[in-house]
């Protein structure tokens, strides 16, 4: 059941992956306005979806890349839709739409049949560690992304580049995105990070055993600290911001997805 | 019933004769115009760029009589030095489907000096509404105008046509918005004067900025724009401090050397603590170094570089237009099918009157002799009104259709003479040679 709504999922954050790219290409507000209502109801049947997740009888273990891809997803894509609340950003939905539809399809191909939890990943740490880190890399992404388009438009405008009056968010929407989604992941990220010390001094009685997957996480946390601090303390430059936004994301995906830690 | 269009616009007259034709209130002149037995509906439309009617009519040719006199007499007030030879060089004129094509291109701005302005549209608008209002506009022009306000529609949602700014102050506002999330609250810089330079600030003005600055080297000329423009008015001196505060600036101010360098903008970026500057530099020779391009934080656009984006969007435009034309096509061809189907409606309703004349006599005549509770005699005319509709379902809808081809006016004069709908002594009785009526009652087979 869980698969299949996953799978029903994916399919709808597609059309919102088609739609946006059909707004973007010709311009048109409708497909652009289509793809933000294909992906609220995306989100609404994912929030089935993991719910469903959540409350399975047994349980099973959220600490498998699967499980997290699809929860990143969900809590990107909710905080995009909250996002364009405070800020014009609905041409972001170009770049959002299709990392929620990779990360809900990847689920679906990979989800595991209900078991039970392993003893270690059982508990309310992990649970707690799994989604507070999932919910930090997703707004993270987020900024990421934000970046990615802040950097393609700032670009263009340099070059004296016609307009495109295809609805893309200005620089000054992009970067507020930007500093938005990083002002809310990062905080979600260290308690990601504080929760996963308690989960590793449980099972070894030592908050830090040198692990390839504690050290990723700790140089992770340590260069988003610096962004916040360059960003917020320092008022670094909006395109400075995005690039780093944009580095900090391939790190910490790198860190995440590359060395296998969830 | 014929379609005539006359008209005049920006390629066909120059300006001078253009105003001397415009009318401010279309009402009074059209209402003289449908008085006229020429003339059975008109509309009137006249902007800066046009002035044109367009008339529905049974008499083409004594119409346009009518028109040309209405546009000398009535609109040029019969003015000595126009001569008719030169109204004629400046009138155009469109019959039937091409009048249908135009009314359609001029609402979706395919005929407009600025292809996709939308304007033009709100103006058509007006031009019906006020016919409407006064009585000179009928069903077929109704049908007409509402058909071009639904092309025009169509045009705009599927093709780029009135996308990408093409004067020079809308594209400095469209690229401030690509900077800027939203233009109220933003403070805006003009260092010098110009026409151009004054024209963007108008536009950026109505976007919704929140306040104006004008920085001159002559304090009279500054302070006469700031009363323009309801800005405050700044000497050059206050440049490094205006710079900081400013998040779009305009240039356009003589010297040889540019106004706006690195060592001057850097100072303002810090107070920014990183908020851009969009710089529109309209000057010749220019005010803004183009080493300020380095700096992360400036958007510099030149006038060159404005032009480029508006020759961009122009060319986007052209190649739009041909998707737009075909859309107007297309719904002239709906619309010519609906405008050459009502030749069938003469036909449909004598036919329908006959038949229906038939059908209600007869009904009632058989009803007198049967002796039937109000009940069964609805039921019984509810039957034959049944039978004559399904009958002549199939012919008529044949005929409607065939009326729309040319061709198809043979099955017209069919249907009349078969029917004998022309025929002046038609029997009224219905019942035809082969049963003489009875004035003296039932017939032979009849109880």
């Amino acid at each position: 059941m869980v698969v299949a709504i996953h799978q029903l999922t994916a399919a709808i954050y597609l059309v919102a992956c088609l739609a946006s790219g059909v707004g973007l290409a010709l311009g048109s507000a409708r497909a652009a306005r289509l793809a933000i209502g294909a992906l609220a109801a995306g989100v609404l049947l994912h929030t089935l979806a993991l719910s469903l997740l959540h409350t399975a009888k047994p349980t099973p273990p959220l600490t498998d890349l699967a499980s997290a891809a699809s929860f990143m997803s969900w809590a990107g894509t909710i905080a995009y839709l909250a996002m364009l609340r405070r800020a014009k950003v609905s041409g972001l939905a170009v770049l959002v739409a299709p990392m929620a539809f990779l990360g809900v399809f990847l689920a679906a191909l990979h989800l595991p049949e209900a078991v039970p939890a392993t003893a270690p990943a059982s508990g309310s740490v992990p649970h707690a560690h799994v989604l507070l880190a999932s919910a930090g890399f997703a707004l993270l992404g987020l900024a990421g992304l934000s970046g990615a388009l802040f950097l393609a438009e700032h670009r263009r405008l340099k070059r004296h580049r016609a307009l495109p009056g295809s609805g893309l968010p200005s620089l000054e929407s992009l970067d507020r995105a930007g500093a938005v989604a990083l002002a809310t992941g990062f905080p979600l990220l260290t308690l990601g990070v504080i929760t996963g010390a308690m989960w590793v001094h449980t099972l070894h009685g030592n908050a830090l055993t040198g692990s390839p997957h504690e050290v990723g996480a700790l140089v992770a946390w340590a260069v988003y600290g610096l962004l916040v601090l360059q960003r917020f303390a320092a008022h670094q430059g909006a395109r400075r911001c995005a690039a780093s936004a944009l580095a900090g994301f391939a790190l910490l995906s790198a860190v995440v997805v590359g060395m296998g830690v969830l | 019933m014929k379609l005539l269009l006359l008209g005049m616009n920006h390629r066909t007259a120059p300006l001078e004769l253009r105003e001397r034709l415009a009318v401010a209130d279309p009402a009074p002149p059209l209402q003289k115009l449908v008085a006229c037995d020429e003339i059975d509906e008109a509309v009137l439309l006249s902007t800066c760029n046009r002035v044109e009617v367009i008339a529905l009519t049974r008499r083409p040719d004594a119409a346009k009589l009518r028109l040309r006199s209405f546009f000398r007499r009535e609109l040029a007030g019969d003015a000595a030095d126009l001569t008719p030879r030169a109204l004629d060089e400046a009138l155009y004129e469109y019959r039937d489907g091409e009048a249908m094509r135009h009314v359609m291109r001029v609402a979706a701005a395919l005929d407009s000096m600025v292809v996709g302005e939308p304007q033009i549209l709100g103006q058509t608008k007006d031009a019906y509404r006020a016919a409407v209002e006064c009585g000179a506009s009928g069903p077929i022009l109704d049908r007409l105008y509402q058909r071009a306000f639904a092309t025009a529609k169509r045009v705009r949602t599927d093709t780029r046509i009135a996308e990408g700014p093409l004067s020079v102050a809308r594209v400095a506002v469209a690229l401030a918005r690509q900077i800027f999330e939203d233009m109220t609250g933003k403070h805006a810089l003009l260092i010098g004067a110009g026409e151009m330079a004054e024209l963007a600030l108008g536009a950026l003005r109505d976007a919704g900025l929140a306040s104006l600055a004008v920085a001159n080297r002559s304090a009279e000329r500054a302070a006469q724009l700031a009363v323009a423009y309801g800005a405050t008015a700044h000497g050059l001196d206050e440049l490094p401090r205006l710079l900081a505060e400013s998040d779009v600036v305009l240039t356009s101010i003589g010297g040889d050397r540019p106004i706006l360098r690195v060592d001057t903008l850097e100072p303002a970026l810090r107070a920014r603590r990183g908020r851009p500057i969009f710089v529109i530099d309209i000057g010749v020779p220019r005010n803004a170094d183009p080493a300020i391009d380095r700096l992360d934080d400036v958007y510099r656009y030149d006038i060159d570089a404005l032009g480029a984006v508006a020759s961009e969007n122009a060319e986007e435009r052209r190649r739009e237009q041909a998707r737009a034309e075909a859309i107007v096509a297309e719904e002239q061809q709906r619309f010519e099918g609906w405008f050459a189907a009502l030749r069938a409606v003469p036909t449909i309703r004598d036919l329908r009157g006959r038949v229906e004349a038939i059908r209600a006599r007869e009904t009632s005549r058989a009803l007198s002799r049967l002796a039937l509770d109000p009940e069964r005699r609805e039921a019984i005319e509810l039957l034959t009104r049944s039978l004559v509709n399904k009958i002549l379902h199939a012919p008529l809808a044949r005929l409607r259709r065939e009326a729309e081809r040319e061709e198809g006016m043979a099955y017209l004069e069919v249907a009349r003479l078969l029917f004998g709908l022309d025929d002046a002594d038609w029997d009224t009785t219905g019942e035809g040679a082969e049963a003489p009526p009875d004035p003296q009652g039932p017939g032979p087979d009849e109880p």
